[in-house]
């Protein structure tokens, strides 16, 4: 019992440093570039805790995002929904795999991330450039190996 | 047995996912302008407007930090030139009760009303977040507390803005003219003919839609507002013309629009009552 709120008091305390990089201001030149690390920090702990943080993160997460980032309610709600859904397929998977195949996993985990969410741009005439999608993606790939390295160190110093 | 969620768990995962699909979709139907998120922010302004000061406190203390770095002598050279700056504008301001004298005596001659009444002005500063990156909009630090209302004008110092399209207590939020949503009538001021001009998306510029092929427009024509949208006072400075496009298979030019205030990079904003 007390393990069990340990991992969801470290979920919601690393969800809440996830938002609030999310939406750390850049230069207009980066703002469209920058990666989704509060998703991939959900991608994170569904991997280490399939059974306590799943899709309702994932929901609740999106709908927080939405209201903060001034997107139709709905929009990150959806599209998270979807990754965290993939993620939980394929977890036992994916942790069996190397550190680069892992990278490689969560290229094509997050492809239909972004192709949802060029879909519902279309859908509700959000203007986007796809050459930035493309490098916001390239970018959580590269980044992925540090954060997952960073985020293991945490989960292991706070939830066992 | 815990860990095998694969098995255990994949009817309720299905069903959690099919549940949580049809609530997004039905929000994103239901939220496609903003109408019920505007709600559910007013309502937690409290909780939004402090994680938005977390999230813009890296920033304010670099730039807090850069003014100490500054040195010594840069500080004196930037004061000259600040001093130069005011010196030479209140030299240019002392002409503006002539003017203000002259306008209205024209105005009197051409019977129009004075539409140019003196407006009450309050700056705000941004709330510098990391919005969505393709939604033309940004947060300032002014809300009901202040007496903002929907629809108020915002201008920097060079030009137009937006205007203010949701109040909430603490915080408000402004949609810039850039907005694909977006138009606004605009005034040629070198043939005062009117012009629709509307956003595009892109910060950089706004397009003027519906310009014949015939009509006298050409690049470097400066447009203001026309105050005939009721939304934004006559006479603020919306962008210059900096690309037009003609094609005979088109009924209409397509025509570029720079525009004049620093819609990326400002730091404080003026909002016109």
């Amino acid at each position: 019992m007390v393990i069990f709120n340990k991992i969801h008091l470290t979920a919601i305390t690393l969800l809440f440093f996830g938002t609030i990089l999310n939406i750390l201001p850049f230069s207009e030149a980066l703002v469209s570039k920058t990666p989704p690390i509060l998703l991939l920090i959900l991608i994170y702990l569904s991997l280490a805790f399939p059974n306590q943080i799943n899709l309702t993160y994932a929901f609740i997460s999106g709908i927080i995002m939405d209201i903060l980032l001034i997107t139709p309610l709905g929009y990150n709600a959806l599209c998270y929904t979807i990754t965290i859904y993939l993620i939980l397929l394929y977890y036992p998977q994916i942790r069996l795999q190397s550190n680069w195949n892992k990278m490689f996993s969560l290229l094509i985990i997050l492809i239909p991330y972004f192709f949802i969410s060029t879909i519902v741009n279309d859908m509700l005439n959000i203007e986007y450039n796809i050459l930035d999608v493309c490098i916001s993606i390239f970018i959580s790939v590269l980044i992925w190996p540090g954060l997952f390295g960073m985020l293991r160190f945490i989960r292991q110093k706070y939830t066992s | 047995m815990k860990n095998n969620l694969h098995f255990r768990q994949s009817h309720i995962i299905s069903i959690k996912l099919i549940l949580f699909l049809v609530i997004s979709i039905s929000f994103l139907l239901i939220d496609k302008n903003l109408e019920l998120s505007n709600k559910i922010r007013n309502n937690s302004s409290y909780l939004i407007k402090p994680i938005y000061s977390t999230a813009e406190a890296p920033l304010k203390i670099f730039n807090k930090l850069s003014i100490y770095i500054d040195s010594m002598q840069d500080l004196i050279k930037k004061n000259k030139i600040l001093e130069k700056k005011v010196f030479i504008q209140s030299g240019i301001i002392q002409k503006i009760p002539l003017l203000k004298e002259e306008n209205k005596r024209l105005k009197k001659l051409l019977n129009s009303s004075e539409s140019m009444a003196d407006s009450k002005i309050i700056i705000a500063e941004l709330i510098k977040v990391n919005l969505s990156p393709f939604s033309n909009k940004i947060v300032i630090d002014k809300g009901e507390k202040n007496n903002l209302s929907l629809g108020q004008t915002v201008i920097d110092s060079l030009g137009l803005i937006g205007q203010v399209s949701e109040v909430n207590k603490d915080f408000s939020i402004v949609t810039l003219i850039t907005d694909p949503g977006h138009a606004l009538l605009a005034v040629n001021t070198r043939t005062e003919k009117r012009v629709m001009v509307s956003g595009t998306g892109d910060n950089r510029y706004l397009k003027a839609e519906y310009v014949s092929l015939n009509e006298d427009v050409i690049e470097g024509d400066i447009l203001i507002t026309s105050g005939l949208d009721n939304i934004f006072p006559e006479g603020y400075l919306i962008g210059v013309i900096s690309k037009i496009n003609k094609k005979i298979n088109k009924d209409f030019m397509e025509v570029d629009v720079r525009p004049s205030s620093s819609l990326s990079t400002n730091q404080e904003v003026m909002i016109l009552w």
